[in-house]
């Protein structure tokens, strides 16, 4: 049942993705080889069921391939479940991978508009926050040359500053918090922490269970496309180094 | 309608990517925008120096009229030739972002747009060059553009996400573009073509867009009306249909590229 509180149900969820031994992309493969055309079905997730609350920040641990993105995907709407429902409520943003849409013969401020715009904001609401937004990249005279002189850290800045600026209800991070120097990776712990003051929902994905504990008041540990363990960040996180090591 | 709501919400989003696309073309370029003219001035003249030669007709200042057919026609098959490719190009933005994939499309054929109202310029030129003036029917341009444009967003859905699962349309899609070229009155008139063929001119609807050009540029009468609009019922029944089959492929369209 749905609370006014909740910020993400998850009810019942299954996806299985297909895997392709080996693709016939073509016709031709398709008659010549429909032998070969095996297909694996591989369950990612297995009848999940979470419910993520206003205000919480959730760390979802687990080991590669346990299925942690792909829950954090099914919650963005990249991907659909084959099986069960999820729902948001508010506006959503992800940080799955940092500076997608940017055209590089753009400058930055141009750039700025293109990613803004895909998390859905109008030009007002980007127009309000561009200041913010080119402060917090600390690029000064940079925002307007084409992006493709940028280095990789002007660039992740950048991007950076743009996701963290959208003000949504909800925030989906898939472990980008490496970005940048030692400087401006604290600066961005930091915003994280002003947000979750706020009251902002916010879904880690991390192997870092450093910044986990530092940031997040509830861990969820996957395993196997399973919910293992969910609770308090430190008892989460000592089940699962113990498991683990 | 749920998808109305949804563009309005990512008009800045439709706002941007139309200008990222048209913007974007001609960057890096030495003579940018003058591509969009030296691009089909180059193909009118190989046409106009070709046909004439090899087709005996008495067409009156036939550049115009031949020109008259090929700038719309242009349009149609940049919309349709690049929205097969639409969904592949932005891959990496699908994998990694939630937006309303409508947009890709919908935003290709409106650069499009653009670029063919750009172009349209080019028609205008030989229109004055030649002498023949301009009178009132030029107000049906917009409505025949409407026309076009519907039809297109149309198309555009269907074959941006059917590639995505079947990537071999692509190259049907290039064959059959230039098989209905010669099935399209462009670079002849509809009175040429015996009888017995013409319905396959009667099935095609570019054939009536074209014809509305040619009216209003060429011949400088009275577009047919009842044509027109039946074009953009076509056009209203295809996008609609295109929105079904684009909803149900587009949910997986992230583990497909």
């Amino acid at each position: 049942m749905q609370d006014s509180e909740d910020r993400i149900i998850v009810e019942h969820v299954y996806k299985t993705f297909n895997v392709y031994l080996d693709k016939a992309n073509s016709i031709k493969e398709k008659v010549l080889f429909w032998k070969r055309n095996k297909k694996e079905k591989r369950e990612v997730l297995k009848d999940i069921n979470l419910t993520i609350k206003n205000g919480e920040a959730v760390a979802l641990i687990g080991v590669n391939g346990s299925g942690k993105s792909t829950l954090l995907k099914l919650m963005t709407k990249i991907i659909y479940p084959n099986k069960g429902k999820i729902t948001t409520v508010g506006k959503l943003t992800s940080l799955l991978e940092l500076g997608a849409g940017f055209h590089q013969d753009f400058s930055g401020r141009e750039n700025i508009y293109f990613n803004a715009s895909i998390f859905g904001l109008t030009k007002k609401e980007i127009d309000k926050r561009l200041d913010n937004i080119i402060e917090f990249s600390e690029l000064g005279s940079y925002i307007d040359n084409p992006v493709r002189t940028y280095s990789s850290g002007m660039f992740m800045r950048l991007a950076f500053s743009v996701a963290i600026n959208v003000d949504a209800d909800i925030l989906l991070v898939d472990e980008i918090l490496s970005v940048g120097d030692q400087h401006f990776q604290e600066k961005c712990l930091n915003k994280m922490k002003e947000l979750k003051k706020e009251g902002k929902t916010m879904v880690f994905v991390t192997h870092s269970l450093g910044s986990a504990k530092l940031l997040c008041d509830r861990a969820v540990w996957l395993d196997k496309g399973v919910i293992r363990m969910d609770g308090d960040t430190k008892e989460v996180i000592n089940e699962y180094l113990k498991e683990t090591t | 309608m749920n998808i109305f709501k949804k563009l309005y919400q990512y008009r800045e989003l439709l706002k941007t990517s139309i200008k990222k696309d048209i913007g974007g073309k001609y960057k890096k370029s030495f003579f940018g925008i003058l591509w969009s003219f030296i691009n089909p001035l180059l193909q009118i003249t190989v046409y106009a120096i070709i046909f004439p030669l090899i087709m005996r007709n008495s067409i009156e200042n036939y550049t115009v009229f031949m020109v008259c057919g090929l700038i719309p026609w242009s349009f149609f098959t940049n919309v349709i030739n690049r929205g097969s490719f639409v969904m592949i190009e932005n891959g990496n933005i699908i994998k990694k972002v939630y937006f309303p994939r409508e947009i890709l499309p919908i935003s290709l054929v409106t650069s499009e747009a653009v670029t063919f109202v750009i172009s349209s310029i080019i028609i205008l030129g030989f229109v004055l060059g030649y002498g023949m003036g301009l009178t009132v029917y030029v107000a049906f341009y917009p409505l025949l553009l409407l026309a076009q444009y519907i039809m297109q967003i149309g198309f555009a859905l269907i074959v941006s996400s059917i590639t995505v699962y079947f990537r071999d349309l692509q190259h049907f899609i290039g064959v059959f573009l230039q098989l209905l070229f010669y099935a399209t009155p462009i670079v002849y008139s509809i009175d040429t073509i015996p009888g017995q063929f013409r319905w396959i001119l009667k099935l095609n609807p570019m054939t009536y867009i074209i014809e509305g050009y040619r009216n209003i540029f060429y011949y400088q009468q009275m577009p047919n009306l009842l044509q027109i609009f039946a074009v953009i019922v076509f056009g209203i029944i295809i996008t609609i249909i295109g929105y079904f089959i684009f909803n149900k492929l587009q949910k997986r369209f992230a583990e497909e590229l």
